[in-house]
C-alpha cells in the first residue's frame, strides 16, 4: 500500500472505533486497542473520511504556528501509513 | 494493585448445531433452563464497563441460538463495550444480521471449519458450510467488522494454502487461523488432531508469505500451537490479570478450561457484583501473582511475561494445577510434551472422533 496522496480522505478502518467517554484516547478494534496520544491523537481524531491530508496538515500548521508544513506532511503520512498496515486507518 | 480487566468473554449459552471435534466448551455443559436472563446479562456488561473492560465477546455454543442476541448487542454497546460476535453464523438469516449490525454490534468473526465442504462437516459433525460462505457475502455488505477464523490440525493443515485462498476469497478484514488447543473435547481427540512437525513448519511458511502479500489488506493472525512452542504461552494473559469468562449460568470463571481444576470455587454473577467476583473471588486469586508458582517457575526471568504458562493444561497433563505447564521446555515434565509430539511423526489409525455433544 502506497502512501496516502494530498487527496486522500483517510479515515478509520471497519470495525475500529474510539472508546467511550471512559477511554476517549483510546482506539478500539477487534481482539485489541491502542492508546494514541499527543501529536498521534491530534491527527488520527481529524480523520473522519472527510478531510483531505492537505486539509488536516494545514488544521495541524495552524495549530502549531510556526511548523514545517512538508516535515509535518511526511510524518502524518508516515503515521497513516503504519496504522494501515495494522488495518487500523484506511485512505 | 490488581490491574482491571480488559475483557469479557459470555457464554451466552452452551446450546449449538455443531458438534465440533475441538470445541471449547467444557465436557459439562449448562442446560439452557439454568441461562441466564437478558436483564441479568446487561446488568453484566453494564457491571463489566464500569470495572474497565473494554471488549464484549459474545460466544457459546451458538450465541444465535439465543432469541434475544439482538438485545445482548444492544445492551453490551449501550454499557460502552466494543462488541464482538463469536458465531458458526447457522441460526443467522440475512434479516437477522441486519438487526444485529443495527443494534451495534461492532465486530462478527465467523468459524469455517475447513475450505471444503465435505471435511468440515466431517469436523463439525454437520452441515453449514455452504452456507457460511453464502453469508460471509452478506457480511461483507455491512457496516461491520468482519473475521474468517479456521480452526488448524492434522487432518486439514496439508492444504493449508488452499484455506487461506478459501478465507481471501470471503474478503474479511482479518483472518484468524487459530492452531487447536488440547482441552476439553479437543483433548479426547489430540492424536488425530495434533499436526506432525512437518505440517506445522509448512503452516509457518504459508502464513509468512501471505502475510507479505496480503499486507495492508487483511490481517492474518496464527498462533504457533502450544505444543511445539519453546515456553508456554501467557494463557488468557496470566490468570486474573486481563479477562473474566461468565458461563451461561452465571459462574465466573478466569478462564474456558479452569472448571477442570478440582477443588475450584466458581462465584455466580446472581450472588455478587463483578467487582467483588474480581477483586475477591477465590477461583481468582487462587494462581494470581507469583505466590502458588513452583520451581523452576519462581526464579524463572519470564514468570512475568508467560506467568507460569496455562494452569488447566498443567493439570491436566500432569495432574498437578500449579506444575509449570509442561509446555515449557525447562518444566521437569517437559518429556510428556515431547512423547505426544513424537508419536504424531509417526502415522496413526484413522480418526474416530469424540464429537461433542448437545443437552436434550
Amino acid at each position: 500500500m502506497p502512501l496516502p496522496s494530498q487527496t486522500s480522505q483517510p479515515h478509520l478502518a471497519p470495525g475500529c472505533r474510539w472508546g467511550s467517554h471512559a477511554e476517549p484516547q483510546v482506539v478500539l478494534f477487534p481482539e485489541g486497542m491502542i492508546r494514541v496520544q499527543g501529536t498521534g491523537h491530534d491527527i488520527l481524531t481529524l480523520c473522519d473520511g472527510q478531510r483531505t491530508v492537505q486539509e488536516i496538515v494545514a488544521t495541524l500548521v495552524g495549530r502549531y504556528g510556526a511548523a514545517d508544513p512538508v516535515k509535518i506532511t511526511e510524518d502524518v503520512c508516515s503515521f497513516l501509513e503504519a496504522l494501515q498496515r495494522k488495518r487500523i486507518v484506511d485512505y | 494493585m490488581i490491574p482491571n480487566p480488559l475483557a469479557l468473554i459470555a457464554e451466552v449459552t452452551h446450546r449449538c448445531p455443531l458438534h465440533c471435534v475441538y470445541c471449547s466448551n467444557p465436557l459439562r455443559l449448562v442446560a439452557t433452563d439454568a441461562e441466564l436472563s437478558t436483564e441479568e446479562w446487561v446488568r453484566v456488561f453494564r457491571e463489566a464497563s464500569r470495572l474497565g473492560v473494554l471488549h464484549l465477546h459474545l460466544t457459546g455454543g451458538e450465541p444465535a441460538a439465543r432469541a434475544d442476541l439482538k438485545d445482548l448487542i444492544a445492551g453490551g454497546r449501550q454499557a460502552g463495550l466494543y462488541t464482538n460476535l463469536i458465531t458458526s453464523g447457522l441460526g443467522l438469516s440475512e434479516s437477522r444480521l441486519g438487526g444485529l449490525v443495527e443494534a451495534g454490534l461492532d465486530h462478527i468473526q465467523l468459524s469455517f471449519q475447513d475450505s471444503r465442504d465435505k471435511p468440515a462437516k466431517w469436523i463439525a459433525g454437520a452441515n453449514g458450510h455452504a452456507y457460511k460462505i453464502a453469508l460471509a457475502r452478506k457480511i461483507r455488505q455491512l457496516p461491520v467488522a468482519f473475521t474468517v477464523n479456521l480452526v488448524v490440525h492434522r487432518q486439514n493443515l496439508d492444504h493449508i494454502d488452499e484455506m487461506i485462498e478459501f478465507i481471501e476469497q470471503l474478503q474479511p478484514q482479518r483472518m484468524e487461523l487459530a492452531h487447536t488447543q488440547y482441552y476439553g473435547w479437543a483433548l479426547k481427540n489430540r492424536d488425530t488432531l495434533l499436526p506432525t512437525p512437518q505440517q506445522l513448519e509448512n503452516c509457518l511458511r504459508a502464513v509468512e508469505k501471505a502475510q507479505l502479500r496480503l499486507s495492508g489488506k487483511v490481517r492474518i493472525d496464527s498462533v504457533v500451537p502450544d505444543y511445539y512452542a519453546r515456553y508456554p504461552k501467557a494463557c488468557m494473559g496470566g490468570w486474573g490479570r486481563r479477562l473474566v469468562l461468565i458461563d451461561p449460568s452465571g459462574q465466573a470463571l478466569p478462564c474456558h478450561a479452569a472448571g477442570v481444576i478440582p477443588d475450584m470455587r466458581f462465584d455466580n454473577i446472581r450472588e455478587h457484583p463483578m467487582e467483588w467476583i474480581w477483586r475477591e473471588s477465590a477461583a481468582f486469586q487462587r494462581f494470581r501473582g507469583e505466590q502458588w508458582m513452583p520451581e523452576p517457575c519462581k526464579s524463572c526471568d519470564r514468570r512475568t511475561e508467560d506467568f507460569g504458562g496455562c494452569r488447566c493444561q498443567a493439570l491436566l497433563l500432569t495432574g498437578d494445577a500449579s506444575a509449570t505447564d509442561p509446555v515449557c521446555s525447562l518444566s521437569p515434565n517437559h518429556h510428556l510434551i515431547e512423547t505426544v509430539r513424537s508419536a504424531a511423526e509417526s502415522d496413526v489409525a484413522q480418526a474416530s472422533w469424540s464429537y461433542r455433544t448437545n443437552m436434550g
